[in-house]
């Protein structure tokens, strides 16, 4: 059990420019299980996408921190999310990732239950000799106390004490908006799941998404073979976004991005990337900017590394990337990958975000493992407390400025913070959101 | 003349030897220029995906030049992932002649890989079946086309070409 305070893992003087992160939240046993308790197991976690439940029936299994979900769509067509665990003696109901079932039949003793998680059947109940106060018992899966859709994203909570999902995501909301509006019928998860463990903490790769200082440190081999690709122009590459971007050049000029902070942890790392051919989007460009007005069109084509407190990142720079983080142990994490795309894009620009999507994203492609074999480093000198506090996380400090900018204007977002970058910056002020609003919701078990 | 099996045999473990003891050049000499090079991802349980155009793989590349560019980023030290590399021995083993004639054969094995990473102190084997579709050029037998289901796709940390 940790017994320390707040302030001995999160340093926050803003009055002196001071943001400091103590080493062992990252690897504290004790601070673990009350993440586990206090941020995954009572707040918001995000679940996965309507889409994997598209017609009545149809259902996905999931988790929030430790405990198995199901989300299952009913013959109504309304979708709910349950405890994927029988009432009667705790085992998992539904067997596989997704799946379509009107009834869902209890392996262990046959307790059955419809898609809106209604108990149909106690296996002979007659001859059961129960008790009449058995009756008045509920005997359905338990829904989950909190459950919410916003655009086709889903988000559940075990505890029912959390604020409305809209609150809860505010004006990080219209970010996703910038993935739901891409194609006039929404979007879905391409075919094809990966799924990859490190063993490091999740927090690690809360921060990785919105790093934009390690990109030309840590990915060195991935930008040289696709300035390589460029020189030869063999024809039998795939074209990269990179390469017609100077968003990651050290040497561009003038602002080439920058970071929004949101309540609630959310936190969005951006670049301009421009309207680009060399984006799968780049089809529907001009149908966009219609539909959208030209501006919002153009946030779209922007690289963005969204993160949706707590685990939650849509990344789209090289391609597109649904993320979520599962902690296993305060060292080792899962991570469940998706590239997501609109639906109804060309055969062609399909293809073209998969290639792309596959040489940066995959844990077999060249620029992941890079960025978590880094994170299993930093597990292993999180180890020292010779000096606990770690510095990365005031870069940008004197950038940081309150509320929006020009191009948050854009889309009518107002943030909590921003910074403007140049190529240079690399801002870290962003990664003081994650960790003021663990430092609230971890307040409630630790004393300040 | 058509593939033997001991030829099919011979072709597989020598490139599991290119693999295991970083003969990179000697490795995409084995490949033809337009060669395809596949690991397909699961879609569920129980099966993969079929079409690379439309669904996601693992790895995807048609054409031995992006097999280079992989050498090259494991060779070039610029890659924490790669750098040191990871040991590896492939067991290819049920190496079956599922159809050859003049110009072409078709080759079906299983293979498990045994990796250690000594820096993380990390072992693991990946597993599955090998599909290799070789093609006659001139006096060689060359793989055009190499399909890998790896059965154990939870992959931990890092998994690059010689790995499976």
């Amino acid at each position: 059990m940790f017994t320390g305070h707040i302030s001995d893992l999160i340093d926050d003087r803003p009055d002196e420019g001071i943001f400091r992160v103590s080493r062992s939240i990252f690897d504290d046993p004790g601070v673990f299980e009350l993440e586990m308790r206090q941020i995954f197991e009572s707040g918001w976690v995000f679940l996965g996408i309507a889409d994997q439940a598209r017609d009545p029936h149809d259902f996905f299994t999931t988790d929030i921190g430790r405990v198995p979900v199901l989300v299952s769509r009913d013959g109504d067509g309304t979708l709910g999310a349950f405890v994927n665990s029988c009432p009667h003696r705790g085992s998992r109901v539904a067997q596989t990732l997704a799946g379509n079932a009107r009834l869902h039949v209890c392996p262990y003793h046959s307790w059955s239950f419809d898609s809106a998680g209604r108990n149909k059947n106690v296996k002979l109940k007659r001859a059961g000799c129960y008790a009449e106060s058995f009756d008045a018992q509920s005997h359905d899966l338990p829904a989950l106390p909190a459950f919410g859709e916003y655009r086709g994203f889903l988000f559940g909570s075990l505890d029912a004490d959390v604020p409305p999902l809209a609150t809860h995501l505010g004006e990080a909301a219209k970010l996703l908006d910038l993935v739901a509006d891409q194609g006039p019928d929404g979007f879905e998860l391409v075919p094809g799941a990966v799924t990859f463990t490190f063993q490091a903490n999740w927090k690690l790769q809360l921060e990785n998404c919105s790093d934009a200082y390690h990109f030309t440190s840590t990915h060195p081999s991935y930008i040289r073979i696709l300035e390589q690709r460029q020189t030869a122009n063999t024809g039998v590459a795939v074209k990269s976004v990179w390469e017609s971007s100077d968003y990651w050049r050290e040497d561009a000029q003038g602002v080439a991005g920058g970071s929004f902070s949101f309540p609630h942890g959310h936190v969005l790392n951006w670049g301009i990337f421009g309207v680009t051919e060399a984006l799968p989007l780049f089809e529907q460009a001009e149908a966009l900017a219609e539909r959208h007005g030209a501006a919002k069109r153009d946030w779209m084509f922007n690289m963005r590394n969204l993160s949706i407190f707590p685990n939650l990142q849509i990344a789209e720079n090289a391609s597109s990337q649904l993320r979520v983080i599962r902690p296993l142990a305060p060292d080792l994490t899962e991570m469940r990958t998706w590239c997501i795309a609109p639906k109804g894009e060309s055969a062609q620009a399909r293809r073209q975000r998969i290639r792309q999507y596959e040489d940066f994203f995959n844990p077999s492609g060249m620029a992941t493992p890079d960025d978590t074999v880094s994170y299993e480093n930093c597990q292993r000198g999180f180890a020292s407390r010779v000096d606990p506090w770690l510095q990365g996380y005031s870069r940008g400090t004197t950038a940081s400025r309150a509320g929006g900018n020009p191009f948050s204007d854009l889309i009518g977002m107002k943030p909590a913070r921003n910074v403007l970058a140049d190529a240079q910056l690399g801002d870290e002020t962003l990664f003081q959101s994650y960790y003021r609003e663990w430092a609230r919701r971890m307040a409630g078990v630790i004393e300040q | 003349m058509t593939l033997s099996l001991k030829d099919a045999e011979a072709l597989l473990y020598r490139e599991a030897e290119c693999l295991d003891e970083s003969r990179w050049d000697d490795w995409l000499d084995l490949y033809a220029e337009d060669a395809c090079f596949w690991m397909p991802a699961w879609k569920n349980e129980i099966e993969t995906t079929t079409d690379p155009e439309s669904e996601l793989s693992l790895i995807y590349y048609k054409g031995r030049k992006n097999l280079a560019d992989r050498v090259w980023r494991v060779r070039s030290g610029q890659s924490v992932a790669s750098t040191p590399r990871i040991r590896a021995v492939h067991l290819i083993t049920n190496v079956r002649l599922v159809g050859a004639d003049e110009a072409g054969a078709q080759v079906a094995a299983n293979f498990a890989v045994h990796l250690f990473d000594k820096r993380s102190g990390r072992t693991h084997a990946f597993f599955g079946r090998y599909r290799h579709d070789l093609r006659r050029e001139g006096d060689r037998w060359l793989i055009a086309a190499k399909t890998i289901v790896l059965l154990n796709d939870t992959i931990p940390t890092v998994l690059d070409f010689y790995c499976i």
